[in-house]
């Protein structure tokens, strides 16, 4: 067991208030990312977690206990940082080995969970290497190893991959998800990427300006984003928003007129819309075809990428919009296209940027 | 086409200088300058090493004779071996002080780029303005630390730290351990600035202790620095002259005299400047030595604990 709760967490650095109120339950073996933009405050909860920073107010439970106060150690923590933090003077063995050194582990022992972390990383051969003869993906492994080693009861990733190359990137997610399912672990792990958070996560954390945006599974997310800024951030490319004025509200959904664009009836609760309200339309680039009857788009741009032809422009009203079409699309640059939006793929959100929950999303969404 | 146009402008480049010529004469300005005020002193010294030049104008070569009599010499054993004394205890107390002090400077207290400033007068001010402060604390009658002494009944009278072999080389240590340890803090301080947070971050995660964080992490990271350092505190402190030369001249009773102040004393207070020469020769010879020495320490040092 090892459950990770925070109450009210928040942190301030002088007058710079950086999270506000965070309040996160994680479940035992969950492997939970944290994402959002560059300052939102990812890492420093993270570190808050780790007991690297001091939450300014409220407390941080793990399996009931409160540790606010507590060492990492006695928290049961061990954290992997974005720089590795390896030893260059120690060879693999002694890096990995760290820890149980400043435990003073009885050798026997030692040897054998160090053997045992490079087992199941594949740095056996390389136990008696130094970090700089290794590769970037070597030497997260070896980072990896010394945060096993102590069997810790929740591990924290901070941005592990980010100094990896694109291509390595994606080996190490697949290797860090299975060793999540081998080690049957509470995870925790901050990225900037979303790909890493939909990839990997049991369930993610959007953050943004030191708030918790919406916490869920990522296909939650990317269904049912709660407000514009999760619609925004998870998915590739970007979500389109459309200006839209509500024409009228019942039980079977909301009738929009977008600006420049075709009336829609779009399947959502409605309970807090009136008529002629201000709202935005969401659609992602994936979910527009080709056809005729529905949104003009005067092409700027169209990346062909074989499968697909991301395809960018403007609508009569201006606003800009990228659309995912088919890899052989009829569409040129310089000329105008029509897209068609299927009512169920569409979000729609508030002035506030809350959404109107979507009623007809797809079943694993739900 | 083609074959045309390059034939009409083969020779239209202008000469020019091979690519080495040209780097000669870039250095030789700087070549001529070393050789006039280095290696031309040191020929001359090589040679005088090899005769018996006293004040007057004539001279004549004597072999090796100068050599020899070092080689036969008691006092010369003696001031040799002080010498390396000399410039273990002190080089050895300058590093420890270093370190401590660069590991002070370096904790996250307030005000601690006020004690950075505060590190600096030994090093900032004339050596010789330094020593005749120090002259005035070692004073007998009227000095601050025998009047200390006096008043905590520590000693019974009047105590002249320059006037007995044994407190008079000691007291020279401290002085110049006084000039030479900033530097040393501020090159340690710098080496330490530079290690990585993370390092330090990640271990106290794994629960290791201040002490143990300084042990394997600070130490091994900032070694390669503390061995050059070592090294030029070594050098400095064999050559260091005008600290020995203001507190003792050398006495009393020669417990003060290394071998650059050997050197000297014999050259221009004897005049036996061929039998002076013989002795930087040797200075020479050992410290060239002591650098090969210092360098394959510092390139295994460097290897052994890897870079950044």
């Amino acid at each position: 067991m090892s459950t990770l709760d925070l109450k009210s967490v928040s942190k301030s650095f002088g007058d710079a208030k950086v999270l506000h109120d965070i309040e996160l339950s994680i479940k035992d073996k969950e492997f939970v990312v944290f994402v959002g933009p560059s300052g939102c405050g990812k890492s420093t909860l993270l570190r808050i977690i780790a007991g690297l920073e001091e939450a300014t107010k409220g407390t941080l439970h793990i399996d009931g206990e409160d540790v606010s106060d507590a060492h990492p150690v006695d928290r049961g923590i061990s954290m992997v940082f974005q720089s590795y933090a390896l030893y260059p003077h120690l060879s693999v063995f002694e890096n990995i080995a760290f820890p149980l050194r400043v435990a003073k582990m009885p050798e026997a022992e030692l040897k054998e969970r160090v053997a045992r972390a490079a087992d199941i990383l594949q740095l056996t051969d390389k136990l008696k290497l130094k970090p700089g003869q290794l590769s970037g993906g070597q030497r997260q492994r070896v980072a990896i190893g010394r945060s096993i080693v102590r069997e810790p009861k929740i591990f924290l990733f901070d941005e592990p991959l980010s100094n990896l190359d694109a291509a390595l990137r994606g080996d190490m997610r697949v290797e860090l998800s299975q060793l999540h399912r081998n080690l049957q672990a509470t995870m925790i792990y901050v990225t900037h990427d979303q790909v890493e958070a939909m990839t990997m996560a049991d369930r993610i954390v959007v953050l943004n300006a030191g708030r918790v945006e919406q916490f869920g599974t990522p296909m939650e997310l990317y269904h049912h984003p709660a407000t514009k800024f999760v619609a925004s951030f998870i998915g590739q490319p970007n979500m389109n928003f459309l200006p839209a004025k509500v024409t009228g509200t019942g039980t079977t959904g909301l009738a929009v007129q977008i600006d420049g664009g075709p009336a829609l009836t779009l399947p959502v609760e409605t309970s807090s819309a009136a008529v002629g309200d201000s709202v935005e339309v969401g659609i992602r680039p994936e979910d527009m075809a080709q056809g005729s009857g529905g949104l003009k788009l005067n092409v700027s741009v169209v990346e062909r990428l074989g499968g697909t032809s991301i395809t960018y422009g403007t609508t009569d009203a201006g606003t800009r919009i990228c659309a995912a079409l088919d890899g052989v699309a009829n569409v040129r640059e310089g000329e105008t296209t029509e897209l068609v939006l299927d009512p169920k793929d569409c979000h729609v959100f508030d002035a506030s940027g809350t959404v109107m929950r979507r009623l007809q999303a797809p079943e694993l969404a739900n | 086409m083609a074959s045309s146009s390059v034939s009409t402008h083969p020779t239209k480049r202008p000469a020019r200088l091979s690519q080495s010529a040209f780097a000669w004469i870039l250095i030789a300005p700087a070549m001529l300058f070393i050789a006039v005020i280095v290696a031309w002193p040191l020929a001359e010294t090589f040679r005088l090493s090899f005769t018996d030049t006293r004040i007057g104008p004539n001279y004549s070569y004597v072999g090796t004779e100068n050599y020899q009599d070092l080689a036969e010499s008691r006092k010369f054993k003696q001031t040799v071996s002080r010498t390396f004394y000399w410039m273990f205890l002190s080089v050895s107390l300058k590093l420890v002080l270093g370190l401590i002090g660069a590991t002070l400077l370096n904790a996250a207290v307030p005000g601690r780029a006020l004690f950075r400033i505060l590190v600096l007068p030994p090093w900032v001010i004339p050596i010789a303005i330094g020593m005749i402060g120090w002259l005035w604390l070692y004073n007998g009658a009227f000095g601050l630390l025998s009047g200390v002494l006096q008043s905590l009944d520590i000693v019974d009278k009047s105590f002249e730290f320059l006037a007995y072999k044994r407190s008079a080389f000691y007291s020279a240590v401290v002085a110049d351990v006084w000039v030479g340890v900033p530097m040393v803090t501020l090159f340690l301080l710098a080496a330490m600035q530079g290690v990585s947070r993370d390092l330090y971050e990640a271990a106290w995660v794994d629960g290791a202790s201040r002490w143990y964080r300084f042990r394997r992490i600070t130490i091994p990271q900032i070694m390669p620095v503390i061995v050059s350092m070592s090294l030029l505190s070594a050098i400095f402190t064999f050559n260091s002259f005008e600290i020995i030369w203001i507190l003792t001249e050398g006495g009393p009773r020669s417990s003060t005299t290394t071998m650059i102040i050997d050197s000297y004393k014999t050259a221009f207070s004897s005049r036996k400047f061929g039998e002076g020469a013989a002795r930087t020769i040797v200075i020479v010879c050992l410290l060239g030595l002591f650098s090969i020495a210092y360098l394959w320490v510092l390139n295994k040092v460097t290897k052994y604990y890897g870079t950044k």
